[in-house]
């Protein structure tokens, strides 16, 4: 675990990159990540997650095509490697592992 | 969306995102702005996406984004650092001439800065040790004395008590007095300075105990002693428990327990004390004492109150004003109260009279200048450094060449200079801070005689030197960085690169030393005349045979009359109730029209001829006894003061009784010559209340006279400890601090004398050496000591004239200002601006005929074999 590296909003922002195949670009994540957690985030926040992630080996990233909309400048679509899948994975199975342990605790700590 | 948009984001921030992102990742983002700004701006208001536009991208500055600065990037790095302080290593040890030059300079001046540091802090420091400083407040009294408001420490005696009573508001009082008294344990007599104060004294101010308990003050009995004082009379014993005899005056004494010890006062503090003991005991201090008498007044009363309440406290004291003003009378009466929080009492004391504290204003003043002048030394030491590096420079030039053509950057060789600039500001760091540790502070705390508490492993102090380090090797190390890495590779390795020698800025550095160093010869050697011009300034009376005494009262008086009178070398003898320059009385004089405050001294009629004090109109008082009761003998400053063109026969009121004047005496100063001579009035004493004893002698017995005076008092008054001496020695101080003065500005104008004359030392050294061909040449065809010697001075010749023409004035208006601010000071003439200009004449010339003669002395063949 400790390996790997992978902060809270890192991982959220793994997830919406592996989720959005390939539409996974700096605004498409943004608004996706913005509309599933009902706040505001800063195009800061999440292009240095990027960044950090991409230098941790979680993604690659290549240019994807320009639009208009933003000037003729391309888009950067990030892919989830191989090993961040595996470390995605890896992190849902410990959490599933801990809630399946945690009702056995419950009822010993209602009769305390 | 169409090509075409009506509105685009604001540029600013597009160029500072272009600024600082990574090359790689500036397409992107920046897409992704506009993208989103175009988007926001749809639903919203342009303005509003604006707006916004600018905040994320702010919040865009991020470390994993910005770029990163290119020197950082490589690889290599350490071991270039390796590199350059391994080949400034070697230059200092290749020249230990420059490198001298340059740490010299450096750490004299770091080392005044360091010293600056340690005042500043010390004087910043002044009573903030103590926890209560915010709410422990000393009650002042206003008051209007000929016009203007002056503000009065003492305040009457019930008011502390009465307060107490009247208001909630205020937690705690104390009460201060002050007497002198003769503590006695065992055969250790001394006179000493009591204060009589509440127990609560030790609550409100911080002076933790070494030994005893604050609260031992409640019993009447106890006594608490400073540190100084308990090694005074106990050594470094523990002594809790001993008894000391307290001789408030002849006949009148009282035992005391010691109960406390106070541990070793900080260093930086306006408020002490020698010994403590209850207030109460004034009462057995003094005959009759009454604590309701509100004409009498004590040193000070503080209050301890929540500084919220201070208004409301202000507005109740109308009360006491009223009390105090009908008790006094209108001689003294107040306009007001205040109340100075302990913090910053230290500052408002300079306005105070006679209040406990003391005032810390001139060492604020002190402050500045030395801040300046701190500042200008490493300014001057900087300079010699630019000077140096650029004039050297031409030495490395093939250096410079070929790390440039192997691949480095200019901003590298700016890197590899300004590296170099570090390691030897910080060998100047470590000695200018053994200076200042060594040298400059307790070579301050040695003339002052006070304690800067200096600490070496203070945190704030290496910030500070930090500092120090970042802005001296920045400040020295640019400009020469700059100026050499600008130079094409091709022109250096050509070899037909040439510079160095008609530098513009390097001559504006030298001209700019020289002419520093001329203001602070001109000032040393202004204040240096002012000062022999002072200690031979007349005092108005005859100091130099005059010697006097204290005595307790009239009676012992007689005593050692009897016996000072048989000695053959006294001329005359008289009594008096004050002294000049030790004690008077200030009084209110009532004239019809106005009122006039002077110093009053209650005097024996022979006491004009004793002093040397000189009658000029009238005559001074009658032998007979009992006569002159009402007669006045006053000094010129009190008829200038009135506009009198005779003062005989004049007349005016002291309290109810009428004076006439019936002499006038010459001015002579009661006070240092710092301070106005202030109008006097002299009146018959009463025989009982003498407490001073002066002699005239002959010239030249002096020493003797007080061997015997001495040793008279011992016979008479075994138990007290004699008090007097020669009456030169009353201001002795004062001299003390001109003398001071003097040196200090002697060190300065030595320190920067020095650095100019090593800055140019090696400015005319290194053009020397760069021209040895030259002088060859010039040599061979038969040049003399005249050319050669002009050929050198020439080039800076318009530079001595341009720096002295500037220096020199300046000096001598700075001094000028400077000295004038003194009530007393010399004629200031042009002449020792002239002896300054000079001396730096003399110095300017010694260090270039220096090189003169080595060029002189080296056989021209080995000059043209060279290279």
């Amino acid at each position: 675990m400790k390996k790997t590296k992978l902060g809270e909003f890192e991982e959220l922002v793994l997830l919406t990159v592996a989720t959005l195949q390939q539409d996974a670009y700096g605004v498409e994540i943004k608004r996706e990540l913005e509309d599933r957690l009902k706040e505001k985030l800063s195009v800061g926040s999440i292009q240095s997650a990027l960044k950090r992630m991409e230098e941790k080996g979680f993604l690659t990233s290549q240019f994807g095509q320009a639009t208009q909309k933003r000037g003729g400048k391309r888009k950067r679509i990030y892919t989830a490697t191989p090993y961040a899948h595996r470390v995605l994975a890896d992190l849902k199975e410990i959490r599933a592992g801990l809630w399946n342990s945690m009702p056995k605790l419950a009822p010993v700590l209602k009769t305390i | 969306m169409s090509q075409t948009q009506p509105y685009s984001p604001p540029k600013w921030p597009l160029r500072f995102l272009r600024f600082f992102v990574k090359k790689e990742y500036l397409e992107e983002i920046e897409g992704d702005m506009e993208e989103i700004f175009y988007e926001y701006a749809e639903y919203a208001s342009v303005k509003k996406a604006r707006r916004m536009y600018t905040w994320e991208i702010i919040k865009l500055f991020r470390p994993i984004l910005i770029k990163n600065l290119e020197i950082l990037q490589q690889l290599n790095q350490l071991d270039m650092f390796k590199n350059y302080f391994k080949v400034s290593m070697r230059g200092l040890v290749k020249n230990p001439l420059n490198s001298f030059i340059n740490v010299f300079g450096l750490s004299m001046s770091i080392g005044f800065a360091v010293f600056s540091y340690a005042f500043f802090m010390w004087t910043i420091s002044v009573d903030q040790f103590h926890v209560h400083k915010n709410e422990v407040h000393m009650v002042t009294a206003f008051a209007e004395r000929d016009g203007t408001m002056q503000q009065h420490g003492k305040t009457p005696q019930p008011l502390g008590d009465m307060l107490k009573h009247d208001f909630a508001q205020i937690n705690k009082v104390c009460r201060v007095e002050d007497k002198n008294v003769v503590m006695k344990y065992e055969d250790r007599v001394h006179h000493e300075r009591v204060r009589f104060t509440d127990p609560e004294f030790l609550e409100m101010l911080t002076f933790p105990l070494k030994w005893g308990t604050i609260g031992s003050l409640k019993d009447l009995n106890s006594i608490i002693l400073s540190e100084d004082m308990s090694i005074k009379y106990f050594g470094e014993e523990n002594p809790i428990g001993q008894s000391m005899v307290m001789i408030f005056e002849k006949g009148r004494s009282k035992e005391f327990k010691i109960t406390g010890v106070a541990k070793e006062f900080p260093k930086s503090r306006t408020i002490t004390f020698n010994f403590l003991i209850n207030f109460e005991n004034l009462k057995s201090a003094t005959p009759n004492y009454n604590f309701d008498d509100w004409t009498a007044s004590i040193n000070s009363t503080l209050i301890q109150i929540k500084p919220s309440d201070l208004e409301s406290i202000k507005k109740g004291m109308e009360k006491y004003k009223t009390i105090q003003n009908k008790a006094v009378g209108e001689d003294w009466a107040i306009s007001s109260f205040g109340f100075e929080p302990l913090a910053t009492l230290h500052i408002a004391s300079e306005d105070i009279r006679e209040g406990i504290s003391r005032s810390s204003k001139t060492n604020y003043t002190s402050i500045r200048f030395m801040v300046v002048i701190s500042f200008f030394l490493l300014v001057l030491a900087c300079f010699n450094y630019i000077n140096i590096a650029i004039a050297t420079a031409a030495k490395r030039l093939k250096e410079i060449g070929i790390r440039k053509s192997i691949g480095a950057t200019r901003r590298k060789v700016i890197v590899q200079f300004l590296s170099e600039n570090v390691v030897i500001t910080f060998f100047a760091l470590i000695v200018g801070l053994i200076l200042g540790y060594t040298f400059f502070i307790p070579g301050f705390e040695f003339l002052w005689s006070v304690n800067l508490d200096f600490r070496v492993w203070d945190p704030s102090l290496w910030m500070f030197l930090a500092a120090i380090l970042l802005f001296t090797s920045i400040a020295s190390g640019i400009y020469p960085s700059i100026y050499i890495s600008r130079f094409q590779v091709v022109n250096i390795l050509k070899g037909s690169m040439k510079f160095g020698q008609r530098n513009p800025v390097t001559k504006f550095f030298l001209g700019f030393q020289l002419a520093m160093s001329c203001i602070f010869i001109t000032c040393s050697v202004l204040f240096k005349m002012n000062n022999t011009y002072m200690t031979e300034r007349p005092w108005g009376y005859n100091q130099a045979e005059t010697l006097y005494a204290n005595v307790p009262d009239g009676a012992a008086y007689e005593e050692l009359n009897l016996l000072m009178a048989q000695q053959p070398d006294v001329i005359s003898i008289s009594g008096s109730q004050h002294h000049v320059g030790k004690s008077h009385v200030p009084t209110v004089l009532h004239f019809p029209e106005r009122e006039l405050e002077v110093d009053r001294l209650a005097v024996d009629p022979a006491y004009f001829e004793t002093m040397g004090i000189d009658l000029i109109d009238g005559r001074t008082f009658n032998h007979a006894e009992g006569s002159d009761r009402q007669a006045v003998v006053v000094n010129e400053q009190l008829a200038k003061s009135m506009a009198w063109t005779s003062a005989l026969g004049e007349q005016f009121r002291i309290d109810t009784i009428q004076y006439e004047v019936i002499g006038v005496v010459k001015d002579f100063h009661s006070y240092s010559f710092t301070k106005q001579i202030r109008p006097v009035i002299f009146t018959i004493a009463d025989k009982k209340e003498y407490k001073y004893l002066s002699l005239k002698v002959k010239s030249g017995s002096e020493i003797s006279v007080q061997e015997s005076l001495q040793k008279n008092w011992a016979k008479l008054f075994p138990e007290i400890p004699f008090e007097g001496g020669h009456q030169e020695d009353v201001w002795g101080f004062y001299f003390q601090t001109l003398k001071i003065y003097d040196l200090v500005w002697k060190v300065l104008a030595f320190i920067a004398v020095s650095l100019a004359t090593l800055g140019l030392y090696g400015l005319v050294k290194l053009n020397v050496e760069g021209r040895t061909k030259e002088f060859s040449i010039r040599k061979v065809l038969g040049a003399g000591v005249k050319s050669i010697a002009g050929c050198i001075i020439n080039q800076y010749m318009i530079l001595f004239i341009v720096a002295i023409a500037i220096g020199s004035p300046l000096g001598f208006f700075f001094g000028r200002w400077l000295i004038e601010g003194n009530a007393y000071h010399m004629p200031v003439t042009l002449y020792p601006a002239g002896i300054a200009v000079v001396i730096i004449i003399i110095v300017l010339l010694t260090t270039i005929s220096t090189q003169v003669w080595k060029v002189l002395k080296t056989n021209p063949v080995n000059g043209l074999k060279s290279e």
